[in-house]
């Protein structure tokens, strides 16, 4: 085609904008982390990025496709930017190489780049390190008001790159609470706790529980929630995924907790703890691998949000978002297909009944 | 740009999606209708309209006046064309004409003379005594065809005379750039409405609506000045909001009616016709003045044009002739029609037509050009952008699949191609190109599947009919073996033998007959078909 068709007129956004846009709404949510669990987050949100530009560029030229103007579409460096912020502090670096460059070269290149994906890439990555790392991944700190030994900048390092601290000290210190306890996250918690038999009224007296949901922890996702809605509000992410993931925890949470209030986490904990508000409004709403239609993006996100609850309940590892998310990727060709809105002149949507009469 | 505060008279529906683009309206809408100096030549495309090609009636040398007659039409579906101007036939070959696909077709070429003389006009002032088939064929004589772009013959678009009770006037102008109807409502509301009233007058006196933008303040008090002059109380005005593509036919219905025109219908099954504003002024100077329609109200715009504004512009002026008038020396891009829909023109050669309502002579950078597309991801813009509310980006993966059946699922022949996707698409997909290209082949493939079908359905019935004359003549054979046999036994049981025998050489005979006629028959069946 030699001439250009119509539309000649374009509105000036650009996947790469709105890309930016995503790393910027996670500013808060990042600040927190940052406050309550130290320097580690930022030298893995480095570590990612750099691996998933230099994955990405290799892979474009393995792939001969134009490297520059792909590799500058931002969604390599979301994958990664994303990724990181779900990862544990002190996590050793290596690990956060492989869960990128899984990420980027299994989870996205090989279903053919960017929109073809069917998975999360983010959340592969996750689940591939949980899976394969299940300690490492678990090892949250304490947040900085409980710790006993806060970990500086060097320190953050020094863990990352070589196990232990600038002193030689193992990991295991860090996450010592000021109790002198090894301190896990609230929903880690919680669960070996009620595995142990207690009660949840005895649970909450425990120093790692607080407020919402745990101090620190509500205070991350207040952080991601306030991004989310602003992104909302920018109209970079649709509201129906996200309010279907928060819909759907709160309707399973409530019906569990309203069973037995003793041995089920209120609707609220839910909402603010673990990877909640990041789940709902920066990895569920990928567009690539959510569904597309205002429906399906409902239906999309209560199951994400029932998923989580259920996996969170019942299942083996404390937090449960990436399952969730990875589990209603399958089902969006279907959701997509059966979840058409009526288009006009239509009187009824197309599977329930052809209009074509005339 | 300035919105008009003025109320609509009816309560605005909404339609789903639209978009704000720049309405780059300021820049043509602010001086009067202007006359442009003749060309040499004008090259007057007979197949300037939608539909078939009129059929020239001119020689080549004839000397034509201004209104006259070049062109007929083909009695089916097309227009009368007349000359523009005065002047002598030059030629009647093929020329490069305003399509997109840039190619060649039949042009009647007239080297104008200075004096651009009119030919005797016959007003017709008289309708209410006129039958419905005298002004339809006026209106048809007069080669009027919808003039908001898609230039559909108007006699044909009014022929349905059942069940309409309401006309409604396309002031929309939705599109950024265009400001010809604007324009011609600021000057001329009086003409418009008008011509609203001699259509009005052929469904015995319906309702009127004029629907416009509010961000045509001015048009809008014409408007109600001209209905005011011209006491025509029952006219209401509705104004819309601007969004485009509030003008698109289906659009502008659903934002008045709050209705849908029916999936593979017509607005006549709602009870409306609509007609655009400079197709009132072209009907009402067809009957008042006799004046057939051989020219239109044009923007020149862009900013590679020195003067931007509106012109009356006589059919088949060349772009070229506009563009060295406008001092608009090597634009960007040549675009006819409005950003959103129009076409970039293959070649500045071409002829003004009936549907041409703007020529945007952009500077180089000024309108999109390509741009490396990115991968879809899924966002979903194009879909809130839809006024159709399909799924843009599902046609796209499947039309770019070649999964036509797919697309087709999604509804792709609901799509009016309205490019409201790819302007919000921020991966810059051209997705309107997919749209078309998926509805051209999947409409190849049924023409070519209609041919095939037809010659299976051929095939079969002479089998059929092969199979008919053998299962006759058995039958007939039958019979008369019987008959022989019959006779045979009356003749008595002495003459058995001699029966038997005679019985078995008659079938020997017979099926010896029964070969020869068939291949005789089937030989002369073969003549038949090939003869079909
Ligand atoms: S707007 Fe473009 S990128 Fe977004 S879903 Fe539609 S086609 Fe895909
Ligand atoms: S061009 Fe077609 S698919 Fe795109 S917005 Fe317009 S109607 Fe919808």
């Amino acid at each position: 085609m030699s001439l250009i068709s119509s539309p000649f007129a374009k509105k000036p956004t650009s996947v790469t904008e709105l890309m930016l846009w995503v790393i910027f709404a996670t500013l808060p949510g990042l600040f927190a982390l940052v406050y309550f669990f130290g320097f580690g987050v930022i030298i893995n949100l480095i570590l990612a990025c750099a691996t998933a530009l230099v994955t990405e560029a290799l892979i474009l030229k393995v792939r001969q496709r134009p490297v520059l103007p792909i590799l500058f579409d931002g969604s390599a460096l979301v994958t990664a930017w994303l990724l990181a912020l779900a990862l544990p502090p002190l996590l050793p670096w290596w690990m956060t190489v492989i869960g990128v460059a899984f990420a980027i070269v299994f989870a996205k290149h090989v279903y053919g780049g960017l929109g073809n994906n069917l998975f999360n890439p983010a959340m592969v990555g996750y689940v591939l390190l949980l899976i394969s790392f299940p300690l490492e991944m678990t090892s949250w700190l304490p947040p900085a008001e409980l710790a006993q030994n806060p970990v500086n900048f060097l320190d953050a390092v020094a863990y990352i790159f070589t196990g232990t601290s600038m002193a030689g000290e193992p990991m295991t210190a860090t996450r010592l609470g000021v109790d002198g306890f090894t301190m896990a996250t609230p929903l880690d918690h919680v669960k070996t706790e009620l595995a142990q038999g207690y009660r949840l009224a005895e649970i909450e007296k425990d120093a790692v529980i607080s407020g919402l949901s745990g101090s620190g922890w509500q205070w991350v996702n207040i952080g991601f929630l306030a991004g989310g809605l602003f992104l909302m509000f920018r109209k970079v992410i649709g509201w129906q995924i996200p309010a279907g993931v928060l819909l759907g925890m709160i309707i399973m949470s409530f019906v569990l907790f309203a069973g037995n209030s003793d041995h089920y986490l209120s609707p609220s904990f839910h909402l603010f703890a673990g990877a909640t508000m990041l789940g709902a409004f920066f990895i569920a709403t990928d567009p690539v691998t959510a569904s597309t239609t205002p429906k399906g993006r409902w239906i999309f996100g209560l199951g994400i949000g029932v998923i989580t609850v259920i996996i969170r309940t019942f299942g083996g590892y404390p937090d449960a978002i990436a399952f969730a998310v990875l589990l209603m990727n399958m089902t969006v060709p279907m959701l997509d297909y059966y979840t058409k809105p009526k288009v006009y002149g239509h009187k009824v949507k197309r599977q329930q009944g052809d209009t074509d009469a005339h | 740009m300035e919105r008009s505060n003025y109320k609509s008279e009816i309560p605005i529906f909404e339609f789903h999606g639209g978009i704000h683009p720049k309405e780059h309206k300021l820049e043509s809408n602010q001086t009067p209708i202007q006359k442009i100096p003749l060309p040499q030549q004008l090259a007057i495309n007979l197949k300037g309209q939608a539909g078939n090609r009129s059929l020239p009636i001119v020689n080549v040398g004839d000397k034509v006046l201004k209104g006259q007659v070049i062109a007929e039409s083909d009695g089916i579906f097309s227009t009368f064309q007349h000359a523009p101007c005065s002047g002598t036939v030059v030629a009647i070959e093929k020329r490069p004409i305003a399509h997109p696909s840039g190619l060649d077709d039949l042009c009647v070429v007239i080297e104008t003379d200075s004096k651009d003389q009119w030919c005797e006009l016959f007003p017709k002032k008289n309708i209410h005594e006129l039958e419905r088939a005298e002004i339809l064929a006026h209106i048809c004589e007069s080669g009027i065809v919808g003039l908001g772009g898609a230039s559909f013959p108007t006699h044909i678009k009014l022929k349905r005379e059942s069940g309409i009770d309401t006309l409604i006037i396309n002031a929309a102008e939705c599109e950024p750039y265009i400001t010809c109807d604007d324009r011609l409502l600021q000057e001329r509301a009086a003409d418009v409405l008008r011509g609203a009233q001699i259509i009005s007058h052929l469904y015995d006196d319906i309702n009127i609506i004029v629907g416009i933008e509010d961000n045509k303040p001015n048009a809008i008090d014409a408007l109600v000045d001209a209905r005011k002059q011209l006491e025509m109380d029952t006219v209401k005005i509705a104004v819309v909001p601007t969004k485009y593509p509030s003008g698109g036919e289906k659009q502008l219905i659903q934002l008045l009616t709050g209705e849908e025109v029916p999936h593979g219908g017509l607005p006549a099954d709602l009870g409306l016709v609509m007609h655009n504003v400079a197709t009132c002024v072209a009907i009402y100077e067809a009957f008042e003045f006799g004046k057939p329609l051989v020219s239109r109200v044009v923007t020149l715009t862009g900013e590679a044009c020195q003067k931007p504004g509106n012109y009356e512009v006589p059919f088949g002026t060349p772009v070229e002739h506009l563009m060295s008038f406008c001092n608009a020396t090597n634009p960007g891009v040549l675009v006819m029609g409005g950003p959103m829909m129009g076409f970039e023109l293959p070649n500045p050669k071409v002829g003004i037509v009936k549907a041409t309502n703007c020529i945007i002579m952009a500077a180089p950078k000024e309108l999109k050009h390509d741009h490396l597309a990115l991968p879809c991801i899924r966002c979903g813009a194009c879909m809130d952008a839809c006024p159709a509310s399909l799924l843009p980006q599902q046609l796209y993966w499947h039309a770019k699949a070649d999964e036509f059946e797919k697309a087709e699922e999604y509804d792709l022949f609901d799509c009016i191609e309205c490019g409201a996707c790819a302007y919000v698409c921020p991966s810059d997909i051209p997705l309107v190109q997919y749209y078309r290209y998926a509805k051209s082949t999947i409409r190849n493939q049924k023409v070519e599947k209609t041919k095939a079908d037809k010659a299976r359905l051929r095939h079969e019935a002479r089998n059929e009919r092969l199979e008919r004359v053998k299962r006759e003549k058995a039958e007939k054979h039958r019979k008369a073996a019987e008959a022989r046999r019959k006779a045979a036994e009356a003749a008595g049981e002495d003459d058995a033998k001699k029966a038997a025998v005679a019985a078995a050489l008659a079938r020997v005979k017979a099926k010896k007959a029964q070969q020869d006629d068939s291949d005789t028959k089937t030989e002369s069946n073969d003549q038949k078909d090939t003869d079909a």
